[in-house]
């Protein structure tokens, strides 16, 4: 195996021609790992070293006198610091509750039960993957606000003297778990299928029931994807800003990300408590990071027995149109009550609905809102500004990652370990920690990248480097490395075959992950917060200025543009993903 | 504690395609064996799943101990944890979370008994298979051949009324396979288990079998003691499953009590034992193990002269092909000396006990 390793090695850098091809790989890592320390380790140290001085870095610029850990030491003895912590670990390790038991619930309806529409089910299960944090927090916003939420208004119209108020800790929990639920959902329904039957139907042979037998032998077998997926929902809500910011800010509830932000909103910006409270949640993420990974790649349970299962489905009788009643009520919460509220919001003149009557009533509604965010000049430059930033970092982050993915994957030059680790290490940085970072890297840089579009970008293409590479490389993984051997044989040298053979192989994949880059992108929220200036404003942001600015109708306008700018973005990403799949299908058979 | 099995006239049809089981009827009494032998796809694993409980029925009858357990004619259909079955699974379905203990001990906990009961029965489904030494470890750090014995033990200690085994030994290494199979009809006896047993491998049923099912198809071809099924199968495909696998083809032409004078073409005439009733003038198929043909010069009847075409030698015997009335016959010869020529004319004689005669349907598809 070593030895084939080696030899192909050599293949490859003969194929470069030979003490030549030597001098250009090393050149080549030296490049990769140049563009690497400047896009991922440059503003990471920069982000430490603001931690650990107590200097503006607007004001002094960037200096490396009055390095203490004194500033940090004040930081980690601030009440407000503990409380936004206490608050972030409390918001999301409810809402991790909530969501563990939605999504292993959905995936033991999905993989396990003769519920009717299960195909349906399973992709309402994943559907809130989609929706933008913020977008979900407005319209959780509009529904349950304490006075004039609609789901309020509502019980008042029949009569209910129940109340809810979602701009609180238990709103917070509550719109958490049901938006991150997929991730448990995806980690265990994936385990639930590869799962031995015979496991199941020995504990019932033995005399125990249904029930028992979920208890005592399915849920402790797929443990292991039960809790990665509850420590990733548990990471992603970590880095979550939109939530939070939009539910938490009525009632000046702080998490660590609104702290974050707070600090550099203030006058004068706090940017060195900034900077030590975004590595408090720096390591935190990363701890956690790090657990999951143990979890992961210690000895899974699932036996893979080499033959194929039939999917064993328990027969619920009646009691199946109740599961399917429960999908029906996860797709409502999720997306059917707050896509209307938007609607409603977005299009009515006014919020205040005094009765049934008069929310069917035509004449309350208008293009108004839509009008007025149209007639500032700033949302058409942000939509404008938004795809700029998309397509750069879809570009250039595409081919940077597809260079990288096939020099860790396909190579075996010297350092390409090193390259491995260095473009996974964003995993373990929230989006906001990347921007406090970036901020930090530039704004005391005159004449530098900060308040171009092009700051955002870079920021970006290192936040989504693990991902696109992961994608990237599982596109051209797929095909045969005789493909490119044949090519090589042929004559061509290494840039010759992937121009002619392994890029227009790959080409659906590239495109696909190219397309799930722009979309990331251009939702993304927590990093361009503090990276934006307002020549340089996107939809995410401008966004979050409407909402504060308290406007609720243009808010859900705008929500509303973006939600179907993206409905079509994905769409589209989907429709090329399964021109890859079917590729790959065509490539190996 | 052993119980009778009845099984009626079961039939299972799947969404798509024919009948997986096609009117199976069989019994098994108290404290028998019965193994189900047969190709992959024969509907032998999901005769047992029915019994279990864990595959539905189409139409048919199974009753455990005089108590019907499935019927789908009358809506009788009893989960299968209040069956009180044991089973044990191709992929032997250990827990890989628990240790060996916690794995024998869960069937008990769904059954009222006292916790130093449930420790002493046990420790003696333990001591029963051999694996009283391993009780703390977890299971996961035992070889594949200790997974299997777990799981006999765990289906075997609150003493079902049937034991149900599905192919148990498949998943073992070769030398492992033997052992545990010569263990497996020891534990069996002790326990005096009624125990219906599934699978593909000839060897392993005719040794741990009081009496073996064949089935082909979804239906049960022959249901006999071992000695009946290797001596008198009831047609040419269980002959040939159980190692008759040489054929000739002739016209009956005079009966004779049990034998009868086949013409085998061109005048050669042959005595044969009649294995299905058969009148003169009808076309027959003869069924002869390998072993049973001998080469060289024999006293008695049916000598023919026949050419050896090839030869294996496999040490302990000789693998020869022969060319008789222009087929070719497979022969073995036990020995580490191969005494036969290739090319050599010369006779050989076919026991006339040893050629079943059956009716001739047509050509018939093996395996």
């Amino acid at each position: 195996m070593d030895g084939l390793a080696s030899r192909r090695g050599e293949v490859m850098l003969s194929a470069s021609g030979g003490g030549r091809g030597r001098v250009g790989a090393s050149l080549w890592v030296s490049l990769l790992l140049a563009i690497l320390g400047f896009l991922v380790i440059y503003p990471i140290l920069m982000l430490l070293l603001g931690a650990l001085t107590d200097t503006n870095p607007v004001v002094d610029g960037i200096q490396l006198s009055h390095l203490s850990v004194t500033n940090f030491l004040t930081v980690l003895a601030n009440p407000n610091v503990a409380e936004a912590l206490f608050n972030t670990l409390i918001a999301c390790g409810g809402g991790t509750l909530i969501a563990v038991v939605v999504g292993l619930l959905f995936s033991w309806i999905v993989v396990r039960t003769n519920t009717p529409f299960k195909g349906f089910i399973a992709a309402a299960s994943i559907l809130p993957l989609f929706a933008p944090p913020l977008v979900a927090g407005v319209a959780w916003a509009i529904l349950g606000s304490p006075k004039t939420g609609l789901i309020n208004t509502m019980f008042k119209w029949v009569g209910l003297d129940w109340r809810v108020d979602f701009y609180s800790m238990w709103g917070l929990v509550f719109v958490f778990g049901i938006y991150y639920a997929p991730y448990v959902y995806m980690f265990t329904s994936s385990a639930l299928r590869n799962m031995d039957p015979s496991l199941e139907e020995a504990a019932e042979i033995s005399g125990a029931s249904a029930f028992a037998t979920l208890f005592t032998v399915t849920f402790p077998l797929i443990m292991p994807a039960i809790v990665s997926g509850m420590l990733l929902s548990f990471i992603v809500m970590l880095g979550i800003y939109g939530i939070p910011a939009v539910l938490g800010a009525p009632t000046n509830l702080a998490v660590l990300t609104t702290y974050i932000f707070k600090l550099t909103n203030w006058s004068p910006p706090l940017y060195n408590t900034a900077a030590a409270v975004a590595i408090i949640l720096m390591v935190v993420t990363g701890l956690l990071v790090f657990l999951q990974h143990k979890v992961l790649s210690g000895r899974s349970y699932t036996t893979v027995a080499g033959k194929a299962f039939r999917p064993r489905s328990l027969d619920l009788g009646r009691w199946r149109w109740f599961t399917f009643g429960l999908g029906i009520v996860y797709l409502l919460v999720v997306v059917v009550l707050p896509l209307l509220a938007l609607i409603v919001a977005a299009f009515r003149k006014f919020m205040f609905i005094r009765d049934i009557s008069s929310l069917f009533d035509a004449r309350q509604y208008s293009l108004v809102h839509f009008h007025s965010i149209f007639d500032n000049p700033l949302t058409m430059r942000s939509i404008y500004n938004s795809v700029e930033v998309g397509i750069i970092t879809a570009v250039v982050g595409g081919a940077l990652a597809f260079a990288i993915g096939y020099t860790i994957h396909r190579t075996q030059v010297m350092g390409r370990r090193w390259i491995d680790v260095i473009s996974t290490l964003p995993v373990a940085i929230p989006g906001l920690v990347v921007g406090v970072a970036y901020l930090w890297a530039w704004i005391g840089i005159p004449g530098g990248l900060y308040g171009t579009i092009w700051i955002l970008a870079l920021a970006f293409i290192a936040r989504f480097m693990p991902d696109t590479v992961k994608s990237l490389s599982t596109s051209f993984l797929q095909i045969h490395r005789e493909l490119e051997e044949a090519a090589w044989v042929c004559g061509k040298g290494v840039l010759g075959t992937i121009r002619t053979i392994v890029l227009p192989l790959a080409r659906p994949g590239v495109m696909a992950s190219m397309t799930l880059l722009f979309v990331l992108a251009i939702r993304e929220l927590g990093s361009s917060l503090f990276l934006y200036t307002s020549n340089t404003m996107v939809m995410s942001v401008l966004l979050l200025d409407y909402y504060e600015g308290g406007n609720l109708g243009k808010t859900a306008a705008f929500s509303l543009v973006q939600t179907v700018l993206l409905g079509v973005l994905i769409g589209g990403a989907n429709y090329l993903s399964r021109g890859a799949a079917q590729g790959s299908v065509a490539r190996t058979g | 504690m052993t119980a009778t099995l009845e099984v009626t006239d079961l039939r299972k049809q799947f969404a798509i395609g024919r009948p997986a089981i096609d009117g199976v009827s069989f019994g098994v009494p108290a404290g028998e064996i019965v193994v189900l032998l047969g190709p992959s796809g024969c509907g032998k694993t999901t005769t047992l799943r029915c019994v279990a409980g864990l595959e539905h029925p189409t139409s048919g009858e199974i009753s455990i101990a005089g108590k019907v357990v499935s019927s789908p004619e009358r809506g009788i259909l009893v989960p299968p944890r209040l069956r009180d079955l044991g089973m044990v699974f191709q992929s032997y379905a250990v827990w890989p979370h628990m240790t060996v203990r916690q794995n024998v001990v869960y069937p008990l906990k769904h059954r009222k008994l006292s916790r130093a009961d449930a420790r002493r029965k046990v420790d003696e489904a333990l001591e029963l298979v051999g694996l009283s030494e391993y009780a703390e470890r977890p299971v996961v750090a035992l070889s594949g051949g200790q997974m299997q014995r777990v799981a006999l033990a765990r289906s075997i200690v609150y003493r079902p009324q049937l034991l149900l085994l599905d192919e148990p030994l498949s998943n073992l290494d070769a030398k492992l396979r033997l052992r545990l199979r010569d263990d497996l009809r020891v534990i069996l006896k002790q326990t005096g288990m009624t125990a219906l047993y599934v699978t593909h491998d000839q060897a392993e049923a005719v040794v741990l079998g009081d009496r073996i099912g064949v089935m082909r198809d979804g239906r049960l071809l022959q249901m006999d003691t071992p000695d009946a099924i290797y001596n008198r199968p009831a047609d040419l495909f269980v002959a040939n499953f159980t190692g008759a696998t040489n054929e000739l083809a002739g016209t009956l032409v005079s009966r004779n009590g049990q034998f009868g004078t086949v013409d085998f073409g061109e005048g050669r005439r042959g005595e044969v034992a009649l294995l299905h009733p058969l009148g003169p003038d009808e076309k027959v198929r003869i069924a002869l193990r390998p072993e049973n043909i001998t080469i060289g010069p024999h006293n008695g009847a049916n000598i023919f002269s026949a050419r050896v075409l090839d030869r294996r030698y496999q040490g302990t015997q000789t693998a020869y092909g022969i060319e008789l009335f222009g087929r070719r016959l497979e022969v073995v010869e036990l020995g580490t000396a191969a005494r036969h020529q290739v090319g050599v004319e010369t006779q050989v004689s076919l026991p006339k006990e040893c050629c079943w005669a059956y009716r001739d349907t047509g050509p018939t598809a093996y395996e």
